[in-house]
């Protein structure tokens, strides 16, 4: 279970493999940060750790990939330790649950905006809950279902 | 019996009144966090695998029709004379105006923490408690108009861009489609920054708070935000004769977005209703 959440708390190893193909069809990010909050890492780069806001802010990218995939990378990010959920646009972008209504260029300036959209108190919800209405409904299949438990390991 | 879904400026003092305490009994039924956690699941952003029904999909809108169908039943099984109202944000755009009077949705948050300090869902009014989210805020937070970065409500203007597309969705079927009258409603637009939200995301950006995030059902205005975005929709379809929901069929083989959005025919989950089956709701509900 535990394995679960973490991995729900990364944007997929699929998706990032998915992004160069989407990305020929619309919009492509640009690389460095957005809205004028500072630039984003460096394309190479695979780490940021920086005190935004007062909120530290940490991010390391994983070549691994999930287990039986050979996908490049993902992100692991953290808001004062805690995990922010990170997803993926199919333009390339980054989104969070936190700020869930638009996406950013980089996995920073998306953690920078989950920090803005916090304020100065809330803390990220680190403990699981998953749905289990969600498990006798979903249609696709098993494989993408599992995924879909993962990425539902949001937080209640 | 169809029922009518009215203009939330125009309700009366007891249709206030009695919405109000239909959406606080859910919440102290426990009902009401349902929703939220339905809504927080079914956040599935286009690059990422597998099917995504509520967002960033041509079934944003049956989706959400369903959803607050769903939503609506809960509350006339607490009280059958109540309906979901619509929030027209082209027409009451201030801050101070309806629904952020303190006997509907009550107002802003204050600076410091973006609390809701008033109105029936203010946490120290005592029946408001935050329970599922993505933090660890016990309160209601909005930030109307955000001051802090202001932005703007969308027009009458932006909506008839969208209303004039007479195309459901088009290709790719996610966010970056630039055609079609779904994501112009749902607003995705291309680029960064302000001028990328539009129409219904923009809405939640104005409001803030909790509207910003994925636990954005714990704000009652999301239903009377999104019964307008419904109101949108039929419009739309008036205004377009015989125009459908697209994709008519699963997508072909070899379409990247095979099997991740739905079909007009296929069922739309966690229900087992598909989008054609939502597409009129006349012999459900009006709207005033």
């Amino acid at each position: 279970m535990r394995r679960r959440v973490l991995w729900g708390l990364c944007a997929s190893a699929f998706s990032v493999a998915l992004a160069p193909v989407l990305a020929a069809s619309g919009t492509t990010p640009s690389e460095s940060g957005a809205d004028g909050k500072g630039p984003g890492p460096a394309g190479g780069e695979e780490r940021f750790d920086e005190t935004y806001r007062g909120r530290r802010i940490a991010g390391v990218r994983h070549d691994a990939g999930r287990p039986g995939e050979s996908g490049p990378s993902e992100w692991h990010v953290t808001v004062d330790g805690r995990p922010l959920h990170l997803m993926r646009r199919a333009d390339g972008s980054w989104m969070s649950m936190v700020d869930h209504y638009q996406s950013y260029a980089t996995p920073l300036a998306a953690a920078r905006a989950a920090v803005d959209e916090l304020g100065p108190d809330a803390r990220l919800v680190t403990t699981g809950e998953r749905h289990s209405r969600m498990e006798d409904s979903h249609t696709v299949n098993r494989n993408e279902h599992a995924e879909g438990e993962h990425r539902r390991g949001v937080h209640a | 019996m169809v029922y009518t879904r009215k203009d939330v400026s125009t309700l009366t003092r007891s249709e206030r009144r009695r919405f109000v305490n239909a959406l606080l009994e859910l919440k102290r039924r426990g009902e009401y966090d349902d929703f939220v956690r339905t809504h927080i699941e079914y956040f599935t952003p286009d690059g990422e695998a597998g099917l995504r029904a509520a967002h960033m999909a041509p079934s944003f809108l049956p989706w959400h029709r369903k959803f607050l169908l769903d939503l609506e039943s809960a509350l006339r099984r607490v009280d059958d004379s109540v309906t979901l109202p619509y929030w027209d944000w082209t027409r009451d755009r201030k801050r101070t105006a309806v629904p952020w009077t303190d006997d509907l949705l009550g107002g802003t948050g204050r600076r410091s923490d973006r609390q809701v300090m008033s109105g029936p869902f203010a946490h120290r009014n005592g029946k408001w408690t935050i329970k599922v989210g993505v933090t660890d805020t016990e309160f209601l937070t909005r930030e109307l108009g955000r001051p802090r970065d202001p932005i703007a409500l969308p027009t009458a203007k932006d909506l008839e861009a969208a209303l004039k597309d007479p195309v459901y969705d088009t290709a790719p079927w996610h966010s970056g489609s630039a055609k079609g009258f779904r994501n112009k409603i749902e607003g995705w637009g291309p680029g960064r920054g302000s001028a990328s939200w539009r129409t219904h995301n923009r809405v939640h950006r104005w409001v803030g708070g909790h509207m910003m995030g994925g636990a954005s059902v714990n704000d009652p205005v999301f239903w009377m935000h999104h019964a307008f975005v419904d109101l949108l929709w039929l419009r739309w379809q008036r205004r377009h004769q015989g125009a459908r929901y697209l994709p008519a069929k699963p997508l072909a083989r070899g379409d990247a977005q095979r099997g991740r959005v739905v079909a007009r025919n296929q069922k739309m989950p966690p229900w087992d209703v598909t989008p054609a089956q939502m597409e009129d709701q006349s012999r459900i509900y009006r709207y005033a």
